[in-house]
């Protein structure tokens, strides 16, 4: 994506001044839109002093929100990745019918706003939902508490996995594993010796992703959580309260917390698609040196490089995600 | 191990891909499964694998019913894109069978290493073994594949379309060195191809299939000498086509002519003539291509204005031209050295007519 330092002639060569422009343009719009919201975030949060950004962050409410935040994550993304794959493999690798409509469907949490999809909760489990009155009877609460923002974030993070596997898994076809299966392995040795390790950027891109939303999800989670202060509340809802209560400098302060750890995201994804790089340049440098000892000029590109489409989902799936995910968002 | 197919049927939704096929590989046998794409052939060979399940019919694998289940087939399969697993090495590749064992039959590590440096060895790629699969060529990534596919040693070998994504050079190599190794090794092997001449230059015997029905099955002598049907006369390289008998426009005096259907002569087995004889067709020469060491000619006929193929060896067409004067534009006549005939209403019965060998 980055523009070549030389023109290329042909069809790619813009004067100099569009080039310019350009990438002026695109410059100006990221320092304003991203880059100045994150730094008055921690300009923000220490005006009053490391003392009160100190307190603000280690009051007993702050550290519970972090503590489920975290919670909900670490349920969402296994869970997620457990039937994104399950999703993605049933779509990639076989043929049936409906199979559009179940594609479609994955999207649904994409295309719900969420505070619809809190809402459905609300209406199942809440006391008056269809669920309410079992759910009395058994003594068990899922609105207005943990297991209601665990399920809210369940939802809204579903597609991540399923959205990241599914181009590569298809992508690959069913060769490898038919040629396992051929060979000897297993279901079970096939998945984790063929299929899992062929897709695992994909897989890996998409547990950052699912996690950079899981953290940063407000819609929904804020719905069904009630609002309980120092129990059902997360780290976004949190952020609200304060602010709410004109304590900008402690609401700045849980937001740089947030945003350390969607930058933390953002590190770890920067890192995850440099290692893809890597491998597929040096494929491509591996390709090269074989073609000179060699006489074949038929290479596929096809093998071991499933990143593209990974490329293109991560600005699409950027739109979805708020906090978390829109700092996770374009990377080059 | 042989090989016996018996009554197998498959559809895919409305398209009927093998259709009632019978079929015996013997044991040792190399056999290749020929056809056009969508002849089924690479759906039967995929059946004898267990990677398709047929609608109807067995398969037989040295007596036994096949397993449904093609992990326990111990058949080879040498996917046409190679399928090799990207994200292992070559060494791995090859040892995967082997390692998927179930613990009881799996070799030791130390074995295991051997093994695979054996069948790297056999496939001369021994020096390749730390190396990924996308750092190797097509040629080289084919031959892994087999490696990969013997590991288990198979009882069956099954190749789909082996040499169809390499280059012609690598595929001329390869093709030689697979019947090499065919004959060190004589397990049991069936490859799809759907050309004609690697069907003809690699294997014992020549199955040929088209919508989803087996036209022939016979060596490559058989098939090609005697075709059983005018698909396979018309396969099995280039032909001239001509309504009644040779030589005769339809209708024209001889009575036997009217029934006698179509008659087929291959272009390297018509003469070029300076002067009529009996049984001769006049023709005038329209275009003359050189490709190789054979020469083209296209002549058209003079009653009925159709096409007519030649093909001679260069040096045999410099004598011709210069003998007859040959140009575009000049009158010849040519004469078949062999005609083969198939009655226009039967679809099986041939007719190598040896009253027609005129």
């Amino acid at each position: 994506m980055s523009a070549p330092s030389t023109p290329v002639a042909g069809a790619t060569a813009e004067p100099a001044w569009v080039r310019r422009t350009l990438i002026g343009s695109a410059l100006v719009f990221l320092a304003g839109f991203l880059l100045l919201p994150l730094a008055v975030v921690f300009v923000e949060a220490l005006k009053k002093g490391l003392a009160v950004y100190l307190a603000a962050i280690t009051e007993p409410e702050a550290v519970s929100a972090l503590r489920l935040t975290l919670l909900a994550a670490a349920v969402a993304v296994p869970t997620n990745v457990v039937i994104g794959l399950a999703a993605a493999w049933s779509l990639a690798k076989f043929r049936f019918r409906g199979q559009n409509v179940l594609l479609t469907l994955i999207d649904l949490p994409f295309s719900v706003s969420p505070v619809i999809a809190g809402l459905i909760y609300v209406l199942l489990f809440g006391l008056q939902g269809w669920f309410g009155p079992w759910l009395k009877a058994h003594d068990l609460q899922v609105i207005f508490a943990v297991p209601g923002i665990v399920l809210a974030t369940v939802f809204v993070t579903f597609p991540f996995v399923a959205r990241e596997l599914i181009p590569t898994m298809q992508a690959q076809g069913t060769e490898q594993e038919e040629a396992a299966r051929v060979l000897g392995a297993s279901g079970w040795h096939i998945l984790r010796r063929v299929t899992l390790p062929n897709v695992r950027w994909a897989l890996l891109y998409g547990v950052i992703l699912c996690n950079a939303r899981a953290m940063g999800e407000f819609g929904a989670v804020s719905v069904v959580s009630g609002h309980v202060r120092g129990v059902t509340d997360t780290l976004p809802l949190h952020i609200e309260i304060l602010y709410n209560e004109y304590q900008s400098a402690a609401a700045f302060a849980v937001a740089s917390l947030l945003a350390l750890l969607a930058l933390v995201t953002l590190a770890l994804k920067a890192v995850v698609e440099r290692r893809m790089a890597r491998a597929a340049r040096l494929a491509v440098q591996a390709a090269r040196k074989d073609d000179v000892a060699a006489r074949g000029p038929q290479r596929s590109n096809a093998v071991g490089r499933p990143r593209r489409s990974a490329y293109a989902q991560a600005g699409g799936a950027a739109h979805h995600a708020p906090i978390g995910g829109a700092l996770a968002a374009p990377a080059p | 191990m042989s090989i016996e197919i018996r009554h197998l049927h498959k559809r895919f939704g409305k398209t009927v891909v093998c259709d009632d096929l019978d079929l015996d590989i013997a044991d040792g046998e190399l056999v290749a499964l020929l056809g056009p794409s969508g002849s089924g052939k690479t759906t039967l060979l995929r059946v004898i694998a267990g990677l398709e399940t047929p609608d109807a019919g067995s398969v037989r694998l040295h007596g036994a019913d096949a397993a449904s289940d093609p992990r326990g087939r111990r058949v080879g399969f040498v996917f046409q894109h190679y399928a090799l697993f990207a994200h292992m090495t070559i060494f791995e590749n090859v040892a995967f069978g082997l390692r998927v064992r179930p613990r009881a039959t799996r070799p030791d590590e130390a074995m295991i290493r051997k093994r695979v440096h054996e069948l790297l060895a056999l496939v001369q790629l021994d020096g390749l073994a730390d190396r990924y699969p996308h750092q190797l060529s097509g040629g080289q990534r084919q031959r892994i594949a087999l490696a990969r596919a013997l590991a288990v040693e198979p009882d069956v070998l099954l190749l789909d379309e082996p040499f169809g994504a390499l280059d012609a050079k690598v595929r001329k190599d390869l093709r030689r060195w697979l019947r090499r190794l065919h004959d060190e090794m004589h397990v049991t092997t069936v490859f799809v191809t759907h050309d004609q001449d690697e069907a003809m230059e690699v294997a014992d015997r020549v199955v040929i299939m088209n919508h989803g029905r087996i036209e022939q099955a016979g060596t490559p002598d058989e098939v090609y000498d005697h075709p059983k049907t005018p698909f396979v006369l018309q396969f099995l390289g280039d032909v001239n086509l001509f309504h009644g008998r040779f030589g005769h426009a339809p209708g024209a005096g001889d009575p036997q002519a009217e029934h006698t259907g179509v008659s087929y002569v291959r272009p390297h087995e018509l003469q070029v003539l300076g002067a009529p004889e009996h049984g001769t067709l006049a023709v005038t020469l329209s275009q003359v291509l050189t490709v190789g060491t054979q020469a083209r000619l296209e002549f058209r006929r003079i009653d009925d204005g159709s096409w007519v193929d030649v093909q001679l060896p260069r040096s045999e067409f410099a004598i011709l031209e210069a003998k007859l004067g040959l140009a575009r534009g000049s009158r010849a006549w040519l004469k078949a050295r062999r005609v083969t005939r198939f009655a226009a209403w039967s679809d099986g019965d041939p007719a190598v007519d040896p009253a027609a060998m005129i």
